[in-house]
This record gives C-alpha cells, sequence and structure tokens, in this order.
C-alpha cells in the first residue's frame, strides 16, 4: 500500500514595498541595506498586526520617578498589561524585592482604579512571616485596595493570578512565588503574559531566588538588592527611607546596553515615587550627629 | 452478666434470615427484646419478651444489644433521602417516616406510582417497609402500622371504613391511656366512634378526643418537616441513574437556569445555595456553595458549581437519580438593566463578585481575606484579615496609623511574624539596643538604631494576651543594610531574670 503525500506550493501575493517574505541566507541579508531594511521590517510589522491574536491596545505605561530610570525602559516607563517580575539579589533581599514589588503596585494603584489581588503562598507566613498592612500602608500602599488569597502550592497561585487577570475591574494582581516553583516556566509566564495583554491588568510577579526558569516571557525583570540606609536627615534617626539596587535584568524591546546598569533609589512613601538619592551623602553615619543626640537614638558606628 | 450474653453479629458475619435473632435492650426488670428478626418471629417471640423466657423456649438464640442511636440516625437519613420524592418529610421515632406528598404524586404518576415506586426503593434498599397513603397524618400513622395489608390508599371516602376495625392503639395515644381503655372494652376504634364525647373526654382527657378526630380528619393537623419548608429550589429526576462529570455538569446548567428564574421572579439573588445529588442506595451527597455577594447568574452558579464536582463524583456509587438545587438563603436584588449598547462584553468596573466566587470556591473563605485595621497598640492585634465574603467597608488606615505609631514614618514592618522569633543579642547599655544579634544563626552587626518605641500590654485582656510585659521595640538595620523589628520582653529593673530580645517583623 503506498501513500502518496503531495505538497502543493502556495503562491502568495504581496502588497508593494513589502516584499516577499522568504528565508533569505546569511549573506543575502547582509547585503540588504540598513535603510532599506527598517523599511522592510516596518511593513513586516504592519502585516502581522491584524494577524495577532490579541492585538494590544496602546496602554500607558507607568512611570517610575526618576529620569534615569524611565529612560531604560522603552515606553518610558513600566508597561501597563504586562507581566514584571522581580527577583531578589541575596539570600538575605527577600524582603526587599517584595518591598519594591508593593511600591510598584502602589505607584500603580494611583493610577488605576480597583483593587489589587495579591497571591501568596500559604507556608510564606511560617516562613518569612506574614504581609503586614499597617506596614503595606507605611510605605503608601493603601491596604482598603487590597485583597490577600492564600494559595497552598505554586500551581494554585498561577491559577489565581490567571484568574485575576481575567478581570478588568482589578488595579494589578501581584503574585509571590517561592523559591523552587517549577509550576513556573515560559508557557506559564507567556499564558499569564497574553491575559494581561488582553485586558489591561498589570501582573507583577515576585519570585524566589533560585528559580529554574530564567527564560520566561516577562516584560521585564527587576533585580533588588537592600543597601544602607543612604543619609540622615536631621530628625530623623535611625534607618531611613527604604533604599534598594534596582538592577534590570530583562527588557523586551529595551536597549541592552541599559542591562548591565544599575540603580540606587529610596521610595518616598509620600509622593510614592522612587529618587536617586544626592550623590554627594556620605553613606557612613555622622559620629558628632549622634553624640549630640542621643535621647532617641543609639548608634554603633561601624 | 449483660455482656456475656450478648453475641453482636460481628462485621464480616451477616445474620441470615432462617437462624432467631433478637435485638434487646436493658430494662429495670431486666433484658427484653426490642427487636426480631422473622425466625425468631416464627418461634413466638415479641418485642417487650424478657430474654431470659426467650432463651428458655430456644436456647441456641442469637442476641444483640440494639443500638438506638444508630436507628434513630438512620431513620432521620432515610427521611432526608425521601425527600426526593417530597420536600416535606419527617422521621416518626422510632419506626416510622411520614411524608407530606401534597401536590408531589403527579410527578410520579400518581399515588398509587408513587406507593409502588417508594415500596420498591425499600424494597432495595432491603428494608421491610408498610406502606398508607391517607388523606390524614395520624390516619397513615394508624394504616402503615396496623392495617392488615403491607401497601394501602385510602382515599377520604374510606377512610372511616378502614380506621373502624384499627386497635385503640393505633391512635397514637400514651401507653396508660390505652390500657384504661382496653380495660373498659373499647378495644378498636370503632367502638369509640359514635359514643357520647363528654364522658370519654372526661375519663380519658380531652388528648384522646383530639387524636381520634386528627385521624379521622374533623381536625386539622399541622405537618412539622424535618427541614423547614424552602422557598427557592430547582428539582429534576433523571430517567437512568448518572455517575459522570459531564452528565452531573448538565444536570447543573439546567437545575441552575430553573432556581434563577425562580429568583428571577421573586426578585431576589441567592447568597447560599446547596446542591443535593440523591443516590439510588439511599443517601444524597450535598455541595454547600457561598457566594460573595446576591447573584442569580445561572452560568457563574454552575460554573462554581461544576469546580467541585471532583469530590462529588467520586462517592457516586451506582449514581445518582435526581438532584435539587436549593437557595438556603436568598437576599433581594433588584433588577438590573441588560447591556443594549453595542460593546456587549464590557465589563462593569467594579463587578469584582464573580472573581471572588470563583477564588473562595477554590481556596476556601479563609483564605480569601482583605484587612481591617484593630483598635490596638499590640502589633499583632492592630490589623485583622477579614474574608472577603463578610463584606468589605472602607477602613481608615491613614488614622489608625496616625493614632498607633504617632506619624513617624516606616515605623512598621512589611512582614511579621506571628509569633515573635527568640534572638541572641549583646547590649551596649541595659536599655539601648543591642550591638549585635543572632536571628537563624546568622549574627548581625547592628549599625543604626532608632527606639526604643514602648507597648505596654493590655493588661485589661491579660489572662488571654499572650504577651504581659513591656516591650521596648527598635528598628535596627544591621550592615548589609537590612532593617529588622526587635523588641525586649521586660524591664531589666523590674524583671528578676534578664528579659529576652525577639523579633518580630522585617522591614523592606
Amino acid at each position: 500500500m503506498k501513500q502518496a503525500v503531495e505538497v502543493k506550493p502556495v503562491q502568495e501575493t504581496f502588497p508593494p514595498g513589502a516584499g516577499p517574505v522568504q528565508h533569505t541566507s546569511g549573506e543575502r541579508a547582509a547585503t540588504t541595506p540598513p535603510e532599506k531594511m527598517g523599511s522592510v521590517l516596518e511593513a513586516l510589522r504592519s502585516r502581522i498586526a491584524p494577524q495577532e491574536r490579541f492585538a494590544s491596545a496602546p496602554r500607558p505605561s507607568l512611570s517610575l520617578g526618576p529620569e534615569a530610570l524611565d529612560g531604560a525602559l522603552p515606553g518610558h516607563g513600566l508597561k501597563t498589561g504586562a507581566l514584571h517580575e522581580v527577583l531578589p539579589a541575596g539570600h538575605g533581599d527577600f524582603t526587599a524585592g517584595i518591598g519594591f514589588g508593593v511600591c510598584l503596585l502602589a505607584r500603580l494603584l494611583r493610577q488605576r482604579p480597583g483593587p489589587v489581588l495579591l497571591v501568596v503562598p500559604a507556608h510564606l507566613s511560617s516562613n518569612a512571616g506574614a504581609l503586614y498592612p499597617p506596614g503595606l500602608a507605611a510605605l503608601g500602599f493603601d491596604p482598603n485596595r487590597l485583597i490577600q488569597v492564600e494559595a497552598r502550592k505554586p500551581i494554585d497561585v498561577l491559577w489565581a493570578l490567571e484568574e485575576g487577570l481575567s478581570h478588568a475591574p482589578l488595579a494589578a494582581v501581584a503574585g509571590l512565588l517561592p523559591d523552587q516553583a517549577r509550576a513556573y516556566d515560559f508557557a506559564a509566564s507567556r499564558r499569564l503574559g497574553l491575559r494581561a495583554a488582553r485586558h489591561g491588568v498589570t501582573a507583577l510577579l515576585m519570585r524566589g531566588r533560585q528559580t529554574c526558569a530564567e527564560n520566561t516571557a516577562a516584560e521585564t525583570r527587576w533585580s533588588v538588592s537592600t543597601l544602607p540606609s543612604h543619609k540622615f536627615y536631621p530628625g530623623q534617626a535611625g534607618p531611613g527611607a527604604p533604599h534598594w539596587r534596582l538592577q534590570l535584568l530583562k527588557c523586551r524591546q529595551g536597549l541592552s546596553r541599559r542591562l548591565s546598569q544599575h540603580w540606587d533609589v529610596e521610595w518616598d512613601h509620600e509622593t510614592l515615587s522612587f529618587r536617586l538619592p544626592a550623590p554627594l551623602a556620605d553613606p557612613a553615619p555622622d559620629h558628632a550627629f549622634w553624640q549630640r543626640d542621643t535621647s532617641r537614638t543609639w548608634a554603633a558606628a561601624s | 452478666m449483660r455482656s456475656g450474653s450478648a453475641t453482636p453479629p460481628g462485621p464480616g458475619r451477616q445474620p441470615r434470615d432462617d437462624e432467631p435473632l433478637v435485638l434487646v435492650t436493658t430494662t429495670d426488670s431486666g433484658q427484653r427484646i426490642t427487636a426480631l428478626n422473622r425466625a425468631a418471629g416464627a418461634l413466638g417471640f415479641l418485642p417487650g419478651m424478657a430474654l431470659a423466657d426467650a432463651r428458655a423456649i430456644h436456647p441456641a438464640l442469637r442476641v444483640a444489644h440494639a443500638d438506638l442511636q444508630g436507628d434513630e440516625r438512620a431513620l432521620i437519613r432515610l427521611a432526608l433521602w425521601c425527600q426526593c420524592f417530597s420536600p416535606f418529610t419527617r422521621p416518626d421515632f422510632p419506626d416510622g417516616v411520614s411524608l407530606d406528598i401534597t401536590g408531589c404524586a403527579h410527578l410520579f404518576g400518581g399515588e398509587a406510582a408513587l406507593v409502588d415506586t417508594l415500596a420498591k426503593k425499600l424494597d432495595g434498599f432491603g428494608l421491610t417497609a408498610r406502606l398508607a397513603l391517607a388523606p390524614t397524618i395520624g390516619g397513615a400513622w394508624a394504616l402503615a402500622r396496623h392495617a392488615p395489608v403491607e401497601k394501602l390508599i385510602v382515599s377520604r371516602d374510606t377512610l372511616h371504613k378502614h380506621m373502624m376495625p384499627l386497635p385503640v392503639c393505633a391512635l397514637r395515644l400514651e401507653q396508660n391511656t390505652v390500657e384504661a381503655m382496653e380495660k373498659l372494652g373499647l378495644k378498636h376504634v370503632g367502638d369509640l366512634i359514635g359514643r357520647p364525647r363528654a364522658p370519654l373526654a372526661a375519663r380519658f382527657g380531652p388528648f384522646a378526643l383530639r387524636r381520634l378526630d386528627e385521624a379521622l380528619g374533623h381536625e386539622e393537623e399541622s405537618f412539622r418537616p424535618l427541614n423547614p419548608p424552602l422557598l427557592h429550589a430547582a428539582h429534576c429526576r433523571f430517567a437512568e441513574p448518572i455517575v459522570t462529570e459531564e452528565a452531573i455538569e448538565i444536570a447543573i446548567q439546567r437545575l441552575a437556569c430553573d432556581l434563577c428564574v425562580k429568583l428571577e421572579k421573586a426578585g431576589k439573588g441567592a447568597r447560599r445555595v446547596e446542591l443535593r445529588l440523591f443516590r439510588v442506595d439511599g443517601w444524597f451527597e450535598a455541595l454547600p456553595l457561598a457566594t460573595s455577594t446576591a447573584t442569580r447568574d445561572a452560568g457563574h452558579l454552575a460554573q462554581l458549581l461544576g469546580e467541585r464536582l471532583e469530590r462529588i463524583t467520586d462517592r457516586a456509587g451506582f449514581g445518582f437519580e435526581a438532584a435539587s438545587l436549593t437557595a438556603l438563603t436568598v437576599e433581594t436584588l433588584t433588577m438590573r438593566q441588560e447591556d443594549l449598547g453595542e460593546d456587549l462584553r464590557a465589563i462593569r468596573v467594579g463587578d469584582l463578585a464573580p472573581l471572588l466566587d470563583r477564588l473562595v470556591n477554590r481556596f476556601g473563605a479563609q483564605n480569601v481575606t482583605r484587612a481591617a485595621p484593630h483598635e490596638s497598640f499590640l502589633p499583632e492585634r492592630a490589623s485583622h484579615s477579614i474574608p472577603v465574603l463578610n463584606g468589605a467597608g472602607e477602613h481608615d488606615w491613614q488614622a489608625h496609623l496616625q493614632h498607633i505609631q504617632d506619624g513617624a514614618s516606616f515605623a512598621r514592618p512589611l512582614f511579621l511574624f506571628s509569633v515573635p522569633e527568640l534572638v541572641t543579642t549583646l547590649a551596649g547599655v541595659p536599655d539601648g539596643p543591642p550591638t549585635r544579634f543572632e536571628w537563624r544563626r546568622v549574627m548581625h552587626r547592628v549599625i543604626r538604631a532608632e527606639g526604643p518605641e514602648r507597648i505596654a500590654p493590655e493588661w485589661w485582656r491579660a489572662p488571654f494576651g499572650a504577651s504581659r510585659k513591656t516591650r521596648d521595640y527598635f528598628r535596627i538595620e544591621d550592615d548589609t543594610g537590612r532593617r529588622f523589628w526587635l523588641f525586649r520582653d521586660g524591664l531589666y529593673e523590674r524583671d528578676e531574670e534578664a528579659p529576652r530580645w525577639f523579633l518580630h517583623g522585617v522591614f523592606a
């Protein structure tokens, strides 16, 4: 018994200017002049756009505050209606990562109405403590707008996030993933990203450190590490505003040279924005200042 | 003595019908028989007989103790199962079940067909049942227990005739009243009918006459069912028992549509519904469901129920033959204009209820929470998490924070341990912060510290509160920039032993 398979070549007509789509060999691509290449790419993009399943409507981007930070991001800010990831840089930076995520959410809440769905794994409270609403409020996040879900397994966290992303009344959806969450892979992140794009709800995933999947479909990936308090303001003793070192590990459509860069930012809970601390200030504590003001504070200089 | 005489049937040994078996209970006058099987009945034993007499007649008699509570439970279970015939059922202790089938018979093809169906089912369960259908509760009770046939349907016209030959104990009277009547020769119900009422009432009390009138339909009797009457419910019966999840889902969709139409007519929305699937072998599986707001969206209800079906299908047994969906708690829900515009799929802002319902349905009501402030300075009590189903209001967190931390910024940590963790410290001065501390086997050198923030114990709840010591809280930053919230439990000069240090939270 023989079976014949006939392959019928498909003839396509192309709009003028777009040119035929074919798999060009390397040398042929190299011969195309760069200025012509740009127009060809534009034409191809415009052809693909209507066929995209979820043509993403232009969403407002979330400015982070400092020009240096926003300039590194393609839309001059974090893209809303997309998936973003936050990772702690080191072992002790877990709370810094969550804190940065909470600050992003607080900034996002100012821009968009509705509550935030926060999904945490159930074992978190025994290990790292429970998220404390007064502490959230101290960072400028309104606890009235928080709906917290405790899920048992990482797969449940992802399920809850997907559910939340299908509901436009939410301002954002945030999830905490434990260190070893095998359920979170490229497919899972792509699902989250597509859902976020469809409904315009921003998804924020705060991951643990030793995660398996580095290859995910997130729009941006941030690494956060703790920094010592930058400086003291007179009248405010002890640890100051949260101070972190941010590093952009991944940024789709971003400039690759930005990726090696890092920013030291402080969080301003009153204006709900990040700020770059003044570069002149000395991070070491001022001994004379401490000796003068011993009524409220104690310090051991390093 | 007592334990030695009883030989309860072991779990592996089923009692055989041809082997005489009696159940006994211990009374003041020794052990007496309460129930017996057919073989024991053939030997001439009767309920109420002393066990010693029975043993004398038949030494090889098998005896087991009666489980009266178990009987009651089984009877309630049976009465609940009977709700697939009528919503109004109740157990009549110790040996019967009553059903109010007013308006239900036509669903089963008439009264005779209903009785036949019920008899066949009970027979299938292995129960020997006597059924009687009568226009009065008392009449049905009497005929089911004392009629000469096992199945009897009596109409209003023939009730009188059927009641006449029954013994007076069929009137649900007390034992001494029955005995007094029998002494006077009033052995049958017919003997009481037509007699002068005044002497009867004087001798036996008004209750006896009332029972007679109720049985004959001269006086109304109310039926108190096992569950209060349910207003909003949808029922369906299946031609064949269903087992598969798909079949149950289809049934649920139908039920949800029916229920929501009823709710819409009444202008109500359901907050709590219960799905009941009636098994062919005499039990039902219940699936309760709560929603965050009143709803009559059939698709939503069906989806929520469908997500939890897997637990049910494991226990389907030989299949489900009927199902009902009942709205247990309803709230008034005003009519809402359906979307008329072109954008039919536009989502109404603020309509979070479907999402919350799905989350609660999957993770449980306790795990989907909102935060609410609480008037307390103790950090672990300053905030409560309340389930979203309990409703939400806007809380003034700013005022609360202002109150508890006196205007200081960043004074509360992002993460709080429900149980503060003990740390070992090295403190420079007694009242000051530690210069170094060890937490989770890591030594942290303190670079900056702020405090103390003194929080006194809530003495008015001292017997309940875990902490009865004054705490001095310090915000501490270590050499890597991590910030911690430590407190010293107690004061140096007040307690004999040195106060211990705890870590209560971690800052961002």
